[in-house]
């Protein structure tokens, strides 16, 4: 391995090209968290990464270390999920999913009262559908009554003011020790007020067992969930969420099938398929065979030079026509939408995204994803051009934010890689057209003509 | 924390993953069988940030498939046990909320002597304060009174408020100690558990699951951890497995594990990549794999003996020879023969 001299050699190169250590790369030392105190008010804050050692010895001392790490990790794992009596929030595990409120007992006698107000009666069994019919039939856990910032960000309230969660929802506030679930109690919903409260609580383990796999959750899309929720981002299910999407509109998509890419118009894999065509178009090509590329005339300007030169064809991602989600192949489809936590968010309706977030596990997909279903997947989010101030001046800004993006969240057996996927449009960067020539402070030195000549 | 719990361990087998939830089980396993797991849960006490993660573990499969074969663990499908809660009886449920409501007073009672510890010492801290202010403000006035009168003028309304605001709060601790004291009288704080069992009953052997399935890498991951090495998973690091010394939470990982089967053909890039990667972060490259096949042997066991291993690092040769000495003026080469 590396000795003293190699490191001497290697820290310069490496301290340029990774700024910034991502402490959640590797395993902390739980040792750390023993400087906190949980009980106190103030919330606590991260400790700094610890100095490990580069392998075991014999001594007493890593010993005594070591074992003072796994005392400190095993305290901090165990650390129970508590429900104050102010802040408890408790919820009731539906396994049927959504129940509409008990409403025959409260609706009928207010409408035998309003019965002098003519027909109104008759508009009134349709208003809770609109409500229920919001409620995502894969919501399974309901707040009686809901309080804390969390109901901002979450869940869905029926015309009964109850919130229904959905199963990534309920199983991130039960691990975060924010919410008190309850199995349904023997006697019925809810017990009433004489009845003796026999709901047993739900453990983690009850609540992982019970939601997991519901409504296609899967464990590397909660993996991702939680991870973005923990930083403070607010997450919603993306139309792609549902693996049977294409069952809905079978038809659709069977049109577009029996007419293969083309219809599309240049896609990426479209591209390829054009420059196949162009080199084999005796056309093009007969310029080349017969004369210059540029021609005989006469040049004026090396602009006219340059475009006369740019015969490789290249793909335009502003042009390429938006796909549907059920173009693409499940693992590469959009199944978050992800909004910052500076973006206001309002759960009744969401804004645009900040990112939209595609889940991979490796375990179920081991290869790179093909060009085609890279394609469709990047042609399936909406067009998102480089706009604004900055990204007017900066062109390596503008090549890195490209037309359309993705995030791709690599999930392996719980460790999360974060992938930006973009569709730069390089052949819409004409470096000629750049006035004054090249630009930078290369112009500025009086060596680097002199050189060139 | 030498705990050692019951054999064999339940592992959750949850739509299709492999997860711990019982914390002696997670640690137990990581001292005596050198299994990590990844966590993947929110720590409870802060729940704000990814660096200290907390319960459930989740396990690969070759993790799980390992200590079902050593006969530590077995797998249970989750799911279908937590089909028994519906049928517990009602006495169990009675006793069992009992238990939950006497380990919440028993919390709750520690939170308060906390507080109270907490604030007999800010009280001690203020009254300290209060002592020294007094001191300095008697010395200040004294100094006042003997210098000149007529500067007191401005210095002495701020003392005032000092004094005030100590006056004023020397009757407050006295009243709300009395109402923490009797307002909570130790109301039982709820708890979520972390496993299911107490309520429901140990799962019987006739329902363990069969042992999970591995990928063809499986005899190399339990080649290394039979020599000790704890390995966790590498993708994110380009790898298959990272292999650590010693325990992860003491020791820095020391190679960068990918497993090809014995007569696959190696693409000459990958060992490029591979090495050049490791040895720009400190460690080795190691290929391996088993010499017999699966279906040469009667069990992934008898595979892992005939693992073999090789790591490659990248040698600080090139350096040497391509990048000019300082006191050359020649250029760089053109061309770098990186491997010949």
């Amino acid at each position: 391995m590396a000795d003293a001299d190699e490191d001497v050699i290697q820290t310069p190169s490496n301290a340029a090209a990774q700024p910034e250590v991502d402490l959640s790369d590797e395993t902390q030392d739980f040792r750390f968290l023993n400087h906190l105190n949980f009980f106190a008010d103030a919330s606590p804050s991260i400790p700094r990464r610890g100095e490990k050692d580069f392998e075991p010895n014999p001594t007493e001392l890593q010993a005594d270390v070591l074992s003072a790490s796994r005392g400190a990790m095993h305290n901090a794992l165990s650390y129970p999920r508590l429900h104050g009596a102010k802040t408890r929030v408790v919820a009731f595990y539906s396994p049927d999913g959504y129940i509409p409120p008990v409403q025959p007992d409260r609706v009928t006698p207010k409408a035998s009262e309003e019965d002098g107000k003519s027909s109104e009666s008759a508009p009134k069994p349709p208003r809770p559908l609109p409500n229920s019919a919001r409620i995502s039939p894969d919501a399974c856990v309901c707040v009686p009554s809901p309080k804390g910032q969390f109901f901002k960000t979450m869940g869905q309230a029926d015309s009964s003011s109850r919130v229904w969660l959905l199963p990534e929802e309920a199983l991130y506030l039960i691990e975060r020790g924010s919410l008190d679930i309850r199995w349904p109690s023997p006697s019925g919903f809810a017990a009433g007020p004489g009845e003796e409260d026999l709901s047993i609580p739900m453990s983690l383990q009850a609540a992982y067992a019970c939601f997991m796999g519901r409504g296609d959750l899967t464990l590397e899309r909660y993996s991702v969930y939680t991870g973005l929720k923990r930083l403070g981002y607010a997450l919603i299910r993306a139309p792609g969420w549902c693996d049977d999407i294409e069952q809905q509109d079978v038809e659709a998509s069977n049109a577009s099938e029996i007419t293969p890419p083309k219809l599309h118009g240049p896609g990426l894999a479209g591209m390829l398929g054009s420059l196949f065509n162009w080199i084999h178009d005796p056309r093009s090509t007969a310029s080349t065979a017969s004369g210059p590329i540029i021609g005989t005339g006469i040049h004026r300007h090396y602009m006219d030079v340059y475009r006369k030169l740019a015969i490789i064809p290249w793909y335009d991602p502003a042009t390429a026509p938006e796909r549907h989600p059920s173009d693409t192949t499940p693992p590469f489809r959009v199944v978050f939408h992800v909004y910052k936590p500076s973006t206001p968010f309002k759960k009744s309706a969401p804004p645009t995204p900040d990112f939209r977030v595609s889940v991979v596990s490796t375990r179920d997909q081991t290869t790179m994803p093909t060009m085609t279903q890279l394609g469709a997947l990047l042609e399936s989010t909406p067009l998102d051009p480089p706009r604004g101030e900055k990204m007017d001046r900066m062109m390596y800004m503008r090549l890195r934010h490209g037309y359309r993006n993705v995030v791709l969240a690599v999930v392996d057996q719980g460790v999360v890689s974060y992938l930006r996927v973009a569709d730069s449009a390089f052949g819409k960067e004409k470096l000629y057209e750049n006035k004054g020539g090249p630009q930078g402070p290369k112009r500025n030195r009086a060596n680097y003509k002199p050189r060139k000549r | 924390m030498d705990f050692q719990p019951d054999l064999p361990i339940p592992i959750s087998y949850v739509s299709g993953r492999y997860l711990l939830f019982s914390i002696d089980a997670v640690t137990y396993l990581r001292r005596e069988h050198h299994i990590c797991g990844v966590l993947i849960g929110t720590l409870p006490q802060i729940p704000q940030q990814n660096v200290f993660l907390g319960l459930p573990l989740e396990l690969m499969p070759e993790e799980a498939r390992l200590l079902v074969d050593k006969g530590v663990a077995c797998i249970v499908d989750e799911a279908k046990a937590h089909d028994g809660m519906n049928t517990l009886l009602e006495e169990d449920r009675r006793r069992y909320l009992r238990d939950l409501e006497s380990q919440g007073l028993h919390v709750s009672r520690i939170q308060s002597d906390r507080k109270e510890r907490n604030r007999e010492q800010t009280l001690k801290k203020i009254e300290e304060k209060k002592a020294k202010a007094k001191a300095k403000a008697s010395a200040v006035a004294a100094a006042q009174a003997s210098t000149a009168p007529e500067e007191s003028s401005t210095p002495s309304p701020k003392n005032a408020a000092i004094v005030d605001l100590f006056s004023a709060e020397d009757p407050r601790p006295s009243s709300p100690s009395t109402a923490s004291t009797s307002v909570p009288p130790q109301t039982a704080m709820a708890i979520t558990p972390a496993t299911s069992y107490p309520p429901l009953p140990t799962p019987s052997p006739s329902s363990y699951l069969p042992a999970p399935t591995v990928p063809p890498s499986y005899p190399l991951f339990a080649h290394l951890h039979s020599k000790g090495y704890f390995l966790s998973p590498g993708l994110r690091f380009g790898c298959q497995y990272m292999a650590y010394p010693g325990d992860p939470l003491r020791f820095h990982s020391h190679f960068l594990v990918v497993s090809y089967d014995w007569d696959q053909h190696i693409d000459l890039m990958d060992l490029v990549v591979g090495g050049r990667l490791g040895t720009g972060v400190k460690k080795g490259f190691m290929i391996g794999g088993a010499q017999r096949g699966i279906d040469e042997v009667d069990s992934e066991a008898d595979r892992v003996d005939t693992v073999r291993a090789f790591s490659l690092e990248w040698a600080g040769m090139h350096m040497a020879l391509i990048f000019p000495r300082k006191d050359s003026r020649a250029h760089a080469p053109r061309y770098r023969v990186v491997l010949a």
